[in-house]
């Protein structure tokens, strides 16, 4: 890049921006220049800020401050994914932004097909003259006239990519610049070669930025490599130089201290074993698998999206079936068939997304706490008013709830209160094992701790847990012992007893 | 080049016709056909017959010309009757009629299609801008028009006497009923609209994914309410189209139009999900409800027993044109 003697001027600046959700800063002051012919790889742990960064790229999110401007139009404002476009910034979405049943022809030019037109009729011979121009340039095998939803994903983001080059050339950006969300995620081996190909082939007319969890694969494709951590720009490398190990390292920053997860009151779990899983597997997943948990005992289970954990939970909480293998609770086989049925078992389930599955929002905080357990709550067939206060109030002074009333509705709870909520409905259900999935998840930091003293005290009680968290650390701090999935399998379990905690460098080498 | 190119583009134009989604339509139509010729010793299939049904068809047709751009949208129309029966009272008011002396004479079909277009405009404006359910909307709106048409016209049939238009639905042109060759050449217009212009290739976006078509930037809300404009119109067209063949203008001779409507738009092969199906379909679907509905009446089959068969048509044809998996990934 430095062989020329001129400094290129960046087609893309974005400097100082700023974006505060609710509770969490979700970027702060980045930073971030994009110069021609280049492509960028960013990277950062889950929560480092990414998608916000290539949402306010795109338009689809407005910073609370700071600037955004390119070499072509100076300070833009970007109201959307279509404004973008104009001044020559487009993104592939990882879910794919092309209409299923128009054909690759009208999604190509969705939108803009002003130029097509003639007394307000549109000419497809020239529409797909130019399409099947395009669709040469950027080396897809396709026919115009089939409808997108005939096409393979990977031949849909290369339409898409395609779109965006042409638009951006109608714009008059000979340089523009692509964001790749995660692009090779759905894809296979072969086709992920097919795509890094195409993108150094397209190189000479655009910039990409590229996002991806596979460290190799960024250092790889990349010419500079950009590193987010906590919203906020850490370090920049040319990807020559980069080590995958210093990498690392800088995406999880230096190590937190040990008291934030409460280890002084990470106390050795009981002898009884609660759970017990042998051979468990599912066809495509993961591979036959045994893991073992004690009473009061938190089990960490890391991996990276398409590792396979996400199947080993929907199996214990019985959303999906497993193809073979045995689940034991309390040393009794069980096989849950469905949520309802892990429900009565025990199995306590405190999903990912709080508001839409794990809360009744509409409903108040005691008929949330009540819900798994109306049953014990009737007199005589009917419910009581006074049980059901009475049961509900134990369990709001036992999880330290804040609320108003036991009348409130649940959804106008803080997210901490609220995931409080969660988790007493199920400990009120007598719950023995619990799987608590990002149980953290868009919390602020004072209530994080709560949740953790809550999570500590359920320990002691006996409950055993598997837990899947933001962060690597919080995993770590948390846990008495962790297991690491790889691509379906199980590669390793490390203890972590207070003090002796492995760090999250240790850990991120084997999942990667 | 040319040599490559000469198999694909005959494969991709084959594709195209494959992808027209017609077929089974006219499957069905020769299928209705050939039972009915059976079940009536032939007569269904004399020429008089099939005039009378093409000219009966004519009416239904236009009605889910309209209807049906409403649906590819994702969105529903129930709002037919109720825009007839206001326009019918307008009619019955400006043409040549037998109660009061004003006589706007052709002047009442432009007259009649912008009431149904400004009837459509108010659907239209209240779907995007108050944001309500289409379903809601349309019905509502459908018991406003027809609850003001009766209050304005007492609910009395008033006699026309332009004998111009009756006469020209009533004649034949090329042995075609004048009344149909009118709807196939909507047909036509309305499968040029959707498939040579922009505003066609967003109302299909629009049914296939609103979210996304409204990312690359289409004008969500303007579009709607065209498509609800155009079906006001056509609406308003057909309604002219009955009074005149009726010699009568009465708010209630609109009803019992909706169900077949929608039996037809959906018989015609057009996806009730949305982002399917185009105007020959709808021009398909009139037909084969009209040929069905003739062909019981000439077996002499009991009405109540025709309006089940109706009913079960409907079902089954929304049964196969239905994408279930719309809510998920369309595959």
């Amino acid at each position: 890049m430095s062989d020329t003697t001129l400094i290129p001027t960046p087609v893309l600046r974005l400097s100082g921006i700023t974006k505060v959700y609710p509770g969490v800063v979700a970027l702060e002051g980045v930073d971030l220049a994009i110069y021609p012919n280049e492509v960028v790889g960013l990277i950062g742990e889950n929560g480092a800020g990414k998608s916000t960064l290539m949402k306010v790229l795109v338009g689809y999110v407005q910073p609370d401050s700071g600037r955004l401007e390119t070499a072509k139009d100076g300070p833009v404002f970007l109201s959307g994914p279509a404004s973008a476009i104009e001044h020559g910034i487009g993104m592939v979405f990882q879910e794919g932004a092309l209409i299923p049943n128009l054909s690759v022809l009208d999604n190509l030019f969705l939108c803009h097909e002003k130029t097509f037109e003639r007394f307000g009729f549109l000419s497809h011979r020239t529409m797909r003259r130019i399409a099947r121009e395009q669709i040469r340039l950027a080396q897809i095998d396709v026919d115009v006239d089939s409808l997108v939803q005939d096409l393979s994903l990977a031949n849909r983001q290369m339409v898409e990519v395609a779109r965006l080059l042409w638009l951006s050339s109608i714009y008059g950006h000979p340089n523009p610049v692509l964001i790749l969300d995660e692009p090779t995620a759905i894809l296979s081996d072969t086709e992920v070669d097919t795509l890094f190909a195409i993108l150094r082939s397209i190189k000479h007319r655009a910039s990409v930025v590229l996002i991806s969890h596979r460290l190799s694969e960024v250092v790889e494709n990349s010419d500079r490599i950009v590193i987010l951590k906590d919203g906020r720009n850490v370090a920049e490398m040319p990807a020559g130089s980069a080590k995958i190990s210093e990498i690392e390292q800088l995406m999880v920053g230096h190590e937190v201290s040990a008291d934030r997860y409460l280890e002084e009151h990470q106390h050795e779990p009981q002898e009884v074993e609660v759970l017990r899983v042998e051979e468990l597997r599912v066809e495509g997943q993961f591979e036959p698998l045994d893991f073992s948990l004690r009473k009061g005992e938190i089990v960490g289970l890391i991996g990276l999206i398409g590792s396979g954990k996400e199947a080993v939970r929907d199996c214990l909480t019985g959303i999906r079936r497993a193809d073979g293998g045995h689940i034991f609770l309390e040393g009794l086989k069980v096989s849950p068939a469905n949520p309802h049925q892990s429900i009565r078992l025990g199995i306590g389930h405190v999903p990912i997304e709080r508001r839409s599955q794990g809360l009744a929002t509409g409903m108040s905080v005691q008929d949330n706490i009540n819900l798994l357990v109306l049953k014990s709550l009737r007199r005589g067939g009917l419910l009581t008013r006074r049980a059901g206060r009475r049961n509900a109030q134990r369990w709001v002074e036992r999880c330290r709830i804040k609320t108003p009333s036991l009348d409130v509705l649940s959804g106008t709870l803080s997210g901490g209160n609220q995931q409080k909520v969660v988790i007493a409905k199920w400990i009120g259900a007598n719950t023995r094992f619990l799987i608590l999935d990002h149980p953290t998840r868009g919390v602020d930091v004072g209530a994080k701790e709560e949740i953790y003293h809550l999570i500590r005290d359920l320990s002691l009680e006996g409950i055993g847990m598997l837990i899947m968290c933001d962060t690597l650390e919080e995993d770590i701090g948390l846990s008495h012992r962790i297991l690491l999935m790889k691509e379906g399998r199980l590669i390793k379990e490390m203890a972590a007893a207070p003090n002796a905690k492995p760090t999250p460098s240790d850990i991120i080498k084997f999942i990667v | 080049m040319d040599g490559a190119a000469g198999p694909t583009r005959l494969q991709s134009s084959m594709k195209r016709i494959a992808r027209t989604g017609v077929l089974g339509q006219i499957v069905a139509l020769s299928l209705v056909a050939l039972a009915f010729a059976i079940g009536t010793g032939g007569r269904f299939l004399q020429w008089t017959n099939i005039q009378v049904m093409l000219n009966i068809a004519g009416v239904p047709a236009i009605l889910a010309l309209g209807l049906h751009q409403v649906i590819v949208l994702g969105a529903i129309d129930l709002s037919a009757e109720g825009v007839m029966a206001f326009v019918i009272v307008f009619v019955g008011m400006l043409a040549k009629n037998t109660l009061n002396s004003n006589d706007v004479g052709l002047w009442i079909l432009p007259i009649a299609v912008a009431i149904g277009a400004v009837s459509g405009l108010c659907n239209g404006l209240v779907v995007t801008r108050l944001k309500l359910p289409s379903f809601i909307t349309t019905l509502g709106m459908s018991w406003i028009l027809y609850g003001l048409a009766v209050y304005i016209n007492k609910a009395a049939g008033i006699p026309l006497t332009d004998a111009r238009i009756p006469d020209f639905l009533a004649g034949n042109t090329a042995g075609l009923p004048n009344i149909f060759l009118i709807a196939l050449a909507l047909t036509i217009l309305v499968q040029i609209l959707q498939k040579k212009t922009r505003l066609g290739t967003y109302i299909f976006a629009i049914g296939g994914d609103e979210h996304l078509a409204g990312q690359t930037g289409i004008g969500i809300r303007r579009t709607k309410t065209t498509v609800f404009i155009i079906a006001g119109a056509l609406y308003g067209l057909a309604a002219v189209f009955l009074a005149s063949k009726l010699g009568r203008a009465h708010p209630r001779s609109g009803l019992g139009n909706l169900f077949p409507t929608i039996t037809a738009v959906a018989v015609g092969g057009v996806s009730l999900t949305g982002g399917i199906g185009s105007a020959v379909n709808a021009l398909l679907g009139a037909c084969i409800i009209t040929a069905l509905n003739d062909g019981l009446i000439l077996m002499r089959i009991d009405p109540y027993i025709q309006q089940a068969v109706n009913g079960i048509v409907l079902i089954a044809a929304v049964a196969l044109t239905i994408d279930r998996k719309k809510l998920g990934f369309i595959k």
